[in-house]
């Protein structure tokens, strides 16, 4: 289904040391515009690294990842440009604590001068709007509870209008019982076509909303697919090994 | 007591704004030297780090006595063996100024490099994520949540720096400590100068502590 697509992301024989210590060794794979991608593994697999290269929060160590055609290793990419259109969601939402929501959404569009105040303001509300969250625009991050910071977190990544969308363990740091709506919000993203790269643990939301799997093991992509192929009908030990665990 | 008071009353004030002045002055450079080397020291880059060490502990390192005479002595004793003419020399309060500004820089950049690294560094990855550049995601996002860590060390340092203005009685800028010297020497009325000095220190500084408590409050208020 993804020939007729544009790849979006593009990364080959990528390559990540924190040091002496090799946590990605050879990552290869294309993100296509439009598609799901769910990352799983144990932790210490890389997969969180991984995510954070695209938009290099980690400067790659070797190999390359490509962005829009734009190479992150290039130095006359514009690193800042690049980043306006990949969002990136957090595990700890990392919100800016000492700012109301709607100027957590507001911020960066209006430093950036991509939009005046006003229409800043605008798209802020109409972002509030579709997470659920426009009655507490007023609102300080810690008189919110964590379900509504990370969909406020969502939000604020989408008011810099990015067409891709990174989240590294969204739900994670979640009380299980707000874990609902934060998936909630980012099933209609990817209904709405967004290009998603998920890292997760979420196994029934892999389930339901990717379009592609992959399972990440010591620094390598060991197996990748469908989410049928992927977690219903594991081929490599390490992935059964590794759903049998978590399942 | 009531002697001193009346006879040198006037003099006393006018060497507290002495001490004051100075303090200012020096307080005034050492948060610009404190900012700037404070910054070095959370950058990236190693070369702008070490610069950050070699100035923190070269002045840490010396005790600020040896730093008056080094300067006030020391420094215009050099550039005068070099040239010929013209001598050139330091007022009392230029080199004061320069001996507090890097003293109380020296620490300032500790206060204001911890407080920097105190904040989450998630909040500087949200802030890249944006797109917001390093410059703009520290001056929006960071500082201001660093600032409010810092206040109550920043304040405390300025504390000291007022108290060190009394240090440089030693290289004769007529402060409160040097001039309560002549004091006793013309009235030989030790414990009443002292306690009347010691008094002075203690009003300033009070007043001082006053205003960051409400500083403080302010900048907390705003945290809910």
């Amino acid at each position: 289904m993804a020939e007729n697509r544009n790849v979006k992301i593009h990364v080959s024989h990528l390559k990540k040391n924190f040091k002496k210590l090799e946590v990605l060794k050879d990552i290869s794979t294309d993100i296509y515009e439009g598609e799901v991608v769910v990352v799983i593994g144990p932790s210490g697999s890389g997969k969180s690294t991984f995510l954070r290269c695209i938009n290099n929060l980690e400067e790659i160590t070797g190999g390359e990842i490509t962005v829009d055609g734009m190479s992150l290793t290039d130095k006359k990419t514009d690193i800042n440009k690049l980043r306006e259109s990949i969002g990136m969601v957090f595990q700890h939402f990392n919100l800016f604590p000492h700012m109301d929501v709607m100027r957590n959404l507001t911020l960066a569009p209006v430093d950036l001068k991509k939009a005046s105040k006003e229409e800043a303001a605008e798209r802020a509300r109409k972002m509030l709007v579709k997470v659920g969250m426009e009655e507490k625009a007023d609102a300080f991050p810690n008189q919110l509870s964590g379900g509504q910071k990370q969909r406020v977190a969502i939000a604020r990544a989408l008011c810099m209008e990015p067409d891709i969308m990174l989240f590294d363990e969204p739900t994670s740091a979640l009380d299980p019982e707000m874990v609902g709506e934060v998936l909630q919000v980012m099933k209609q993203l990817a209904a709405d076509g967004m290009t998603m790269v998920i890292v997760t643990h979420e196994m029934g939301f892999a389930r339901e909303v990717a379009d592609r799997v992959l399972f990440m093991d010591g620094g390598y992509i060991v197996e990748e697919g469908t989410p049928q192929e992927v977690l219903l009908n594991p081929k490599e030990p390490r992935t059964i090994d590794f759903l049998n665990k978590v399942l | 007591m009531i002697k001193i008071i009346t006879r040198y009353g006037q003099l006393l004030l006018a060497a507290m704004q002495q001490t004051v002045l100075l303090a200012l002055c020096g307080l005034f450079f050492a948060c610009i030297l404190g900012i700037f080397f404070g910054i070095l020291g959370v950058t990236k880059n190693k070369f702008c780090r070490a610069v950050n060490r070699v100035f923190v502990d070269c002045i840490r390192g010396v005790p600020m006595i040896v730093l008056a005479y080094f300067i006030y002595f020391g420094v215009p004793a050099l550039v005068n063996s070099f040239t010929t003419g013209t001598k050139f020399t330091l007022s009392a309060l230029q080199a004061g100024t320069i001996c507090l500004a890097l003293n109380c820089g020296a620490y300032m950049s500790e206060i204001i490099r911890a407080g920097i690294q105190s904040v989450d560094k998630g909040q500087m990855e949200a802030a890249r994520s944006l797109g917001l550049p390093w410059w703009r995601s520290m001056y929006r996002v960071v500082m201001p949540q660093a600032i409010r860590t810092m206040i109550p060390s920043i304040i405390n340092q300025f504390i000291i720096t007022l108290k060190d203005t009394s240090i440089l009685s030693i290289i004769g800028f007529p402060e409160l400590v040097n001039t309560a010297k002549n004091v006793v020497a013309n009235t030989f009325m030790t414990f009443e100068t002292w306690a009347i000095v010691a008094v002075m220190y203690l009003v300033v500084i009070e007043i001082l502590t006053v205003i960051s408590r409400i500083l403080e409050r302010r900048l907390n208020r705003g945290r809910e």
